[in-house]
């Protein structure tokens, strides 16, 4: 259909042009690159997520319950805005930074003096780099506290760890790239960890590092993991992950227990098992037998959806400026640290890894550094990509799940206090200081 | 085994993928990996025993190590924290090396004393050429298991890392 017989079908889209402005919308230039009109109507609104390449990330309508900032609290909204966000600050960064021991520290300098706006940049940069680990973290344990990651959603569980680990990798290779103090023994605390790898840990550890110590290749590998590698290998889990939200279903829960509804895929070879109603007679639906409780609910999802466009995108786009203006004013009020410049025969008292891993610090304190570094940490990962297939309990409100959410609770709590104390109470020697005393605080 | 024209093709693009992976991953290991003697390392000249005093250590910063002389034994020791690799000083009012980092301690040998290492400090291979102490930094050997106390002695004063 071309545009003049569009236009005849819907002659109140085009209104003959009067001012410039509409007939400039209305010349084939502007539709050609825009192909449908902003219309006020619900086909317009549909054609808006369709036909517009931004939004076909979006479906065209959305259950009305995910308008509420409960539901979600955004949080996979705001990783992405987050990870915009570092793309963006990055990017300006690449254009003043040298991967090389005997530059990357004066670069470091020369953004805080002779670059414009360098030292803000740097400043968001690395305050969204710590926002991003936080917020993954609360992101991965509301879906579990919400049962989000039962059926039909285990697989976007598996990529959401996925994205975790990658979160955590993408923020330790840039920790090293100041090239200071406080990231050279940082990173020197952190990939000594990986010497407790049995059998494979000093080839491990040496392949990182591109030697045996610290020194121009691993400060090489750690910038190409950091700016290519790890932003290629997160674009593409990110990509999976946004899909597979769409294509499981927003959440539904069923009022009498039992997972969510709407996207009840069968498995091949599995029984079909025919609900009976109360007064025994048994209640089908034209393309499948399923119980009653499904058909409300698939009726009720049909009547609560709304258009993406404008209510849902709307709410995002105030909380990715939200999500910005924290980032920005963190940025203002309070400068990224850069210590003297890296001196490998000097260590600093304390040297902390970055505190995402100064939980796994204190305990390797306490425990055998097999069990400490390499043992419960990769049990972690491994008993989160394998919890969705583990925990065979079907219902999703948390009076039905009472051990799992203690077991996970206790999991948080175990990993808060060991950051909490490796972090605020340890000193030289990692002996115990309270912070009311000295703290002892790089970030 | 009787495969038809079909069954050939989907097993043998599987198992070309499988051999294509593999020397990927190879090829990428080998470009990767750190090439022998570009660790750096080799046989640095230390100086006469009688140089190092007895129940003290001295840094070389050639070869990264100390040297320390315990009781007429002499030690290269690596300064790396066979814990998590943090630059180990030696404190010369306890007469022992103490971990800036998560506070392991060892005593004039390289030997645990105490602390989340979990073995005295690593040594360089030492020799004695023409009456001079050569160490050859490219021999790392491992430390001493925990529990050896052959050259335990009590410190000698207080420690240098405390609160």
């Amino acid at each position: 259909m071309d545009d003049q017989d569009r236009d005849q079908l819907e002659p109140d889209t085009y209104p003959p042009p009067t001012t410039l402005w509409q007939r400039v919308r209305h010349s084939e230039v502007w539709r050609s690159a825009f192909r449908h009109p902003q219309l006020d109507t619900p086909r317009g609104r549909a054609l808006q997520s369709f036909s517009n390449f931004f939004l076909h990330v979006y479906p065209v309508k959305v259950p009305a319950r995910v308008l509420r900032f409960r539901y979600s609290w955004r949080l996979g909204y705001i990783l992405t805005v987050l990870f915009a966000i570092l793309n963006l600050t990055g990017m300006y960064l690449m254009f003043f930074y040298t991967p090389s021991v005997a530059s990357a520290y004066g670069d470091m300098q020369q953004l805080r003096t002779g670059v414009g706006f360098g030292q803000l940049v740097r400043n968001v940069h690395r305050w969204s780099a710590h926002l991003m680990v936080i917020v993954v973290v609360v992101h991965l344990a509301r879906v579990f506290f919400a049962g989000a990651y039962k059926r039909p959603r285990q697989f976007n569980w598996v990529l959401g760890v996925g994205l975790l680990v990658a979160t955590l990798a993408f923020s330790f290779t840039g920790y090293l790239l100041p090239w200071d103090q406080l990231s050279y023994w940082a990173v020197t605390v952190g990939t000594n960890l990986v010497n407790y790898v049995p059998v494979l840990g000093l080839t491990l550890r040496d392949l990182l590092l591109g030697g045996t110590q610290i020194g121009q290749a691993t400060l090489l590998r750690f910038y190409a993991l950091h700016v290519f590698v790890l932003p290629a290998a997160l674009t593409v889990l990110l990509a999976l992950h946004i899909w597979r939200v769409r294509k499981d279903g927003f959440a539904v829960q069923r009022p009498g227990g039992g997972a969510f509804t709407e996207e009840a895929t069968m498995l091949p070879g599995e029984p079909i098992h025919e609900p009976v109603a109360a007064d025994g007679e048994r209640r089908v639906r034209l393309l499948g037998v399923v119980d009653r409780q499904s058909v409300t609910a698939e009726e009720r999802r049909v009547d609560d959806a709304v258009f993406t466009w404008p209510h849902l995108v709307v709410r995002h786009a105030v909380v990715g400026l939200a999500t910005a203006a924290a980032a920005l004013t963190l940025g203002v009020a309070f400068a990224a640290p850069l210590r003297d410049l890296a001196n490998p025969q000097l260590t600093p008292e304390p040297s902390k890894a970055p505190w995402y891993f100064v939980g796994l610090q204190e305990l390797l304190s306490h425990l055998d550094p097999l069990v400490a570094g390499i043992l419960i940490p990769a049990g972690t990962i491994v008993a989160l990509i394998l919890l969705p297939y583990l925990d065979r309990n079907p219902a999703t409100e948390a009076r039905h799940r009472k051990v799992a959410i203690l077991l996970f609770s206790a999991m948080l709590v175990a990993a808060s206090v060991l950051t909490v104390v490796g972090e605020f109470f340890r000193g030289p020697g990692w002996r115990f200081i309270p912070p009311w005393r000295h703290l002892y605080v790089d970030l | 085994m009787n495969l038809n024209r079909r069954e050939l093709l989907r097993k043998g693009w599987k198992l070309g993928a499988t051999v294509l992976g593999v020397a990927l991953g190879w090829t990428a290991y080998e470009a990767l990996r750190p090439l022998a003697g570009t660790a750096g390392g080799g046989s640095v000249t230390l100086g006469n025993p009688a140089d190092f005093k007895p129940g003290t250590a001295t840094y070389v910063n050639q070869g990264r190590l100390w040297v320390a002389n315990a009781g007429g034994h002499f030690f290269a020791l690596s300064q790396r924290c066979p814990h998590l690799g943090c630059r180990v000083p030696f404190c010369h009012s306890s007469g022992r090396f103490e971990c800036p980092c998560h506070g392991s301690v060892f005593d004039l040998g390289g030997e645990y004393v105490q602390g989340p290492a979990p073995r005295g400090m690593d040594r360089f291979e030492l020799r004695l050429d023409n009456g001079t102490l050569v160490a050859d930094t490219s021999k790392l050997l491992p430390g001493p298991d925990r529990g050896t106390r052959d050259f335990l002695t009590p410190p000698l004063g207080p420690p240098c890392t405390r609160s």
